[in-house]
């Protein structure tokens, strides 16, 4: 996929390691649903990664081993959201990572309320529902055409894996959302903040319109229209609270439109131009949740 | 220190779950590892909590690693220098002014010695970023080597953070002309 300059350069800051932690954790978002877009990153990373060559080398204290080789005692030995029939890396998996899905459908949602029960053993948060949910939506987001027709979650869902828990982790969930036209390289990446429903939508890819606005839509079966959430794509960032005012599953659950709109927004309250944008939430930063194998 | 290839067949049977060549891929590569992180984070706490969490990653993902992408030992820092990065973004920006010894440190940059043990990605990198302007190439390397956040290179060059925004975008832009990507 061809990106944009501005990809192409929030890539290189975040391999740099310049972007805050706002922003990293953006990138990763957009990494866990794109990629594309993690390969691109991945590239600058390991582009860039040859200056460590000249850093010079200092042993580390040998307890460090020792804690290290609790850490991989205690946990089960590699186990990354990959689904049973994923293609298996060649990486040994616990007996019970194997022995008892069943061979049906539903052995998707077991193998995913595990992986949710390792989360909540961490954060109590994702019931495996949500968890399936997730992986749907980010089927969805990923290849769209893959739903409705093949409702199981594929191995596909192993994006979800990139979303490990970072070292000093945020305080709540995030949920993230692409907006993109038909597939196409990313516009404007929506992060919600599960705790305080504040909203910042980032401009990646879209380019403003002269003397037109971009305005955000929340797109929902249980409102009876779709609701602005104003004016966005000004600047770089735009930051808001409006969503604390819906309830958080309508949230989850809502198509995200952006339409291009007369400069201030829509007039009427209603839509007046185009959609040009749309896309849904999905779970990209797990609740709290410092790393599984973080002493505790 | 074992070769690339040597390193690649470890981690391979670190994918299989092999504990003693995980011993010997972290005997090999520690001590790389551990000089990356505490450059950036400066504590050594904070560095072994880094390094371990590093290297449990590397035991659960080294099925992923990809030898057409990366050399071992790049795709190892890279793990082990973002754990860094994370946490000194969220631990908040800690002031020049409280760490007197960082702008030594980040004065050196490549040192001459190590020159003919340079691979040729090295060298064809470094000869980009020594295409930028002065001021740009430090600015660079010292976001990279010391994970100086835009605040603090903001601070050591005296120049507003908007403006080395500016710069680094720029300078990412044209280090990747320069490689002809």
């Amino acid at each position: 996929m061809a990106y944009s300059e501005d990809h192409i350069a929030l890539a290189a800051e975040f391999a740099l390691g310049t972007l805050d932690a706002d922003e990293r954790a953006q990138v990763e978002s957009l990494m866990s649903v794109d990629g594309d877009f993690k390969a691109l990153v991945e590239s600058w990373e390991f582009r860039l990664g040859v200056l460590n060559q000249m850093v010079g080398s200092v042993e580390p204290r040998p307890e460090v081993w020792d804690r290290i080789k609790a850490a991989i005692g205690v946990s089960e030995p590699q186990a990354p959201l990959v689904l049973p029939e994923a293609v298996r890396p060649a990486q040994p998996f616990a007996p019970e990572d194997i022995a008892p899905a069943p061979a049906v459908d539903n052995s998707n949602v077991i193998r995913l309320s595990r992986q949710a029960r390792r989360w909540r053993s961490i954060a109590s948060f994702t019931t495996a529902i949500a968890a399936a949910l997730v992986a749907l939506i980010a089927v969805g987001a990923y290849q769209p055409d893959l739903l409705p027709d093949a409702i199981r979650p594929r191995p596909r869902t192993q994006v979800v894996e990139v979303k490990t828990p970072p070292t000093q982790a945020p305080p709540s969930a995030q949920y993230v959302a692409v907006l993109q036209k038909d597939g196409g390289s990313p516009a404007f990446i929506l992060t919600v903040d599960a705790a305080t429903r504040n909203f910042t939508v980032r401009r990646v890819g879209a380019q403003p319109e002269a003397g037109k606005s971009y305005e955000l839509w929340i797109v929902s079966d249980k409102l009876q229209r779709p609701r602005s959430l104003g004016v966005i794509g000004g600047n770089e960032f735009t930051t808001r609270q409006v969503l604390s005012g819906y309830d958080p599953e309508l949230v989850n659950q809502a198509t995200f439109a952006v339409t291009v709109e007369p400069p201030g927004g829509s007039p009427t309250g209603v839509a007046t131009g185009p959609i040009v944008f749309t896309g849904k939430l999905v779970e990209a930063v797990p609740p709290a949740a410092p790393s599984a194998t973080k002493g505790r | 220190m074992l070769t690339p290839g040597e390193l690649v067949w470890l981690i391979a049977a670190v994918a299989k779950g092999d504990e003693l060549a995980f011993e010997r891929l972290y005997a090999a590569t520690r001590a790389k590892l551990f000089g990356v992180v505490l450059r950036i984070l400066r504590r050594q706490d904070l560095a072994e909590e880094v390094i371990q969490e590093a290297y449990v990653k590397i035991w659960r993902s080294a099925g992923q690693f990809n030898p057409g992408l990366a050399s071992p030992i790049t795709w190892m820092a890279s793990i082990a220098r973002n754990r860094a990065i994370d946490v000194v973004r969220k631990r908040g920006e800690v002031s020049i002014e409280e760490e007197p010894t960082a702008m030594e440190v980040a004065a050196d940059t490549p040192d001459p010695l190590a020159r003919r043990e340079m691979t040729e990605e090295l060298k064809r990198l470094l000869e980009c970023v020594g295409r930028l302007e002065p001021d740009r190439q430090k600015l660079v390397l010292l976001a990279y080597y010391n994970g100086w956040s835009r605040e603090q290179l903001s601070a050591k060059f005296e120049t507003p953070v908007n403006t080395v925004k500016t710069w680094l975008r720029r300078s990412m832009i044209d280090i990747r002309e320069c490689l002809g990507l």
